[in-house]
């Protein structure tokens, strides 16, 4: 017996199945399954699962991200990436070149940094890496948070809603995959992408969402 | 003997109650409880780094709760900050979430939760606990259950449901407070108090009591829980 629907939202605790199918997101107990976050139901031929709809980054390895320096040290930068614990970026896992105990002439306290999670600990505490081309320090210090669980609705298919908005407002945008969103560009375009981002954020659960962006980027641009 | 209650009420039926979720913007997650004259607010801040240090656990999470009465919310000016009363209070919602939180889930890690009554009018501890756990859901926390409590309680010789301060304090045969919270869904109970005289045969009769209301409770904070995302889709 399976006691939801697919993309019912569920409570805590809210029982989902007798079946013993529980996937992400649901626990059991006494062969019953329960949810286990205020969430979506998602279900399958394999099982339920609940998708929380609020929450928390946990870092995966091999996720790209966005992380603002908070302390520098002789040999390492610590890095808020949004995530329970903060993360360290040691100076051997730099694309450039460095003098030890000068980290700050690279990058200093309150700097951008795009960088990947390369070792994550039992604990959800994560060391990131800016080995590769694609990493580095980003310029110009203006950032934006959204919720990690919203991201796919940001990104879009196949990346179809944030390249609207990189076409329709002319700026450069980095989405880390912790949720911290990079936007540079005029300060009108800047601020017009902000405000499509904010959109989104609160009003994530939204269907045809890439009209309603369309149109809202139309009214910002009017305005101006 | 106590025949009527100075509010009208049935002997079991609950104040009007309203729910909030999502109110504080800076915190993870944030609910407002409201029963009759007395309301909560609490927000939850975390899972984060443990502070200090030596209360880390290797193997779980910890959850620190700090219940407060803000000055203004009683007759007579409560001082600022917490008293011996604060500090028992927070001592008991803690337990009472940690039966309701999945702590494993978060190992070396710590949720802090910020309690402040507003208003005062009898079961703070109650809508503490029910604001609390809805904060803790709203943050996106790992939950076996949401927490539903309730005060219930023997006045004279009657079994009532949701006291007041007014009927707490009544004096004629004597006022019993039990305040009790509930994991509604799994039929456990993670908060009993009990503050006066009753016999083991009252006191079963009071939990029923309590139950019964505490599901009501219940059913209001799913619906707060899920009106944030249902009206969004509405706009």
């Amino acid at each position: 017996m399976i006691n939801a629907k697919n993309f019912d939202i569920v409570t805590p605790g809210e029982l989902l199945s007798d079946e013993r199918n529980g996937r992400n997101g649901t626990y059991e107990e006494n062969e019953k399954v329960y949810s286990k976050f205020l969430g979506m139901v998602q279900l399958s031929d394999r099982g339920i699962s609940v998708s929380p709809l609020a929450g928390n980054y946990y870092p995966k390895e091999g996720d790209d991200i966005v992380g603002e320096v908070t302390e520098v040290s002789a040999k390492y930068w610590v890095v808020d990436i949004n995530a329970p614990f903060y993360t360290r970026l040691d100076v051997r896992d730099v694309n450039f070149r460095v003098e030890e105990s000068e980290l700050d002439r690279y990058i200093d306290i309150g700097d951008l940094v795009y960088a990947r999670v390369f070792r994550v600990y039992p604990n959800n505490a994560a060391d990131i890496s800016m080995r590769g081309t694609r990493y580095g320090k980003l310029e110009s210090k203006m950032i934006t948070r959204i919720d990690p669980v919203k991201l796919p609705r940001l990104i879009g298919k196949e990346g179809a809603m944030i390249n609207l908005i990189k076409e329709e407002t002319k700026c450069d945008i980095v989405v880390g995959q912790n949720g911290i969103v990079w936007v540079d560009g005029e300060d009108k375009n800047r601020a017009a992408a902000l405000s499509a981002i904010k959109f989104i954020d609160e009003n994530y659960v939204d269907s045809d969402l890439a009209e309603k962006v369309r149109r809202l980027l139309e009214d910002v641009r009017g305005k101006i | 003997m106590y025949e009527e209650r100075f509010d009208k009420r049935k002997f079991d039926e609950l104040r009007p109650m309203e729910a909030e979720t999502g109110i504080i913007p800076n915190a993870k997650g944030s609910a407002r409880f409201r029963i009759g004259n007395t309301e909560a607010i609490a927000a939850v801040y975390g899972p984060e780094e443990v502070k200090p240090r030596h209360i880390e656990k290797v193997n779980k999470g910890i959850i620190v709760c700090k219940y407060d009465m803000l000055p203004f919310s009683v007759p007579d000016r409560a001082k600022p900050g917490m008293d011996r009363r604060d500090i028992e209070i927070s001592q008991v919602i803690t337990n009472a979430l940690n039966k309701a939180v999945i702590l494993e889930d978060m190992p070396r890690a710590m949720v802090n939760v910020r309690i402040y009554i507003t208003q005062a009018d009898a079961g703070t501890r109650c809508a503490s606990l029910t604001a609390a756990s809805m904060a803790c859901a709203d943050a996106g926390l790992p939950m076996r259950d949401l927490v539903a409590a309730v005060a219930a309680g023997k006045i004279g010789d009657s079994i009532c449901l949701d006291l007041t301060k007014e009927e707490e304090d009544f004096h004629e045969g004597g006022a019993t407070d039990v305040p009790i919270g509930f994991l509604p869904s799994k039929n456990e109970i993670v908060l009993l108090q009990l503050d006066g005289k009753v016999t083991r045969e009252e006191l079963k009769k009071i939990v029923e009591v309590g139950k019964k209301g505490a599901m009501e409770i219940y059913e209001l904070e799913k619906a707060a829980l899920k009106r944030r995302f249902l009206n969004e889709s509405k706009s």
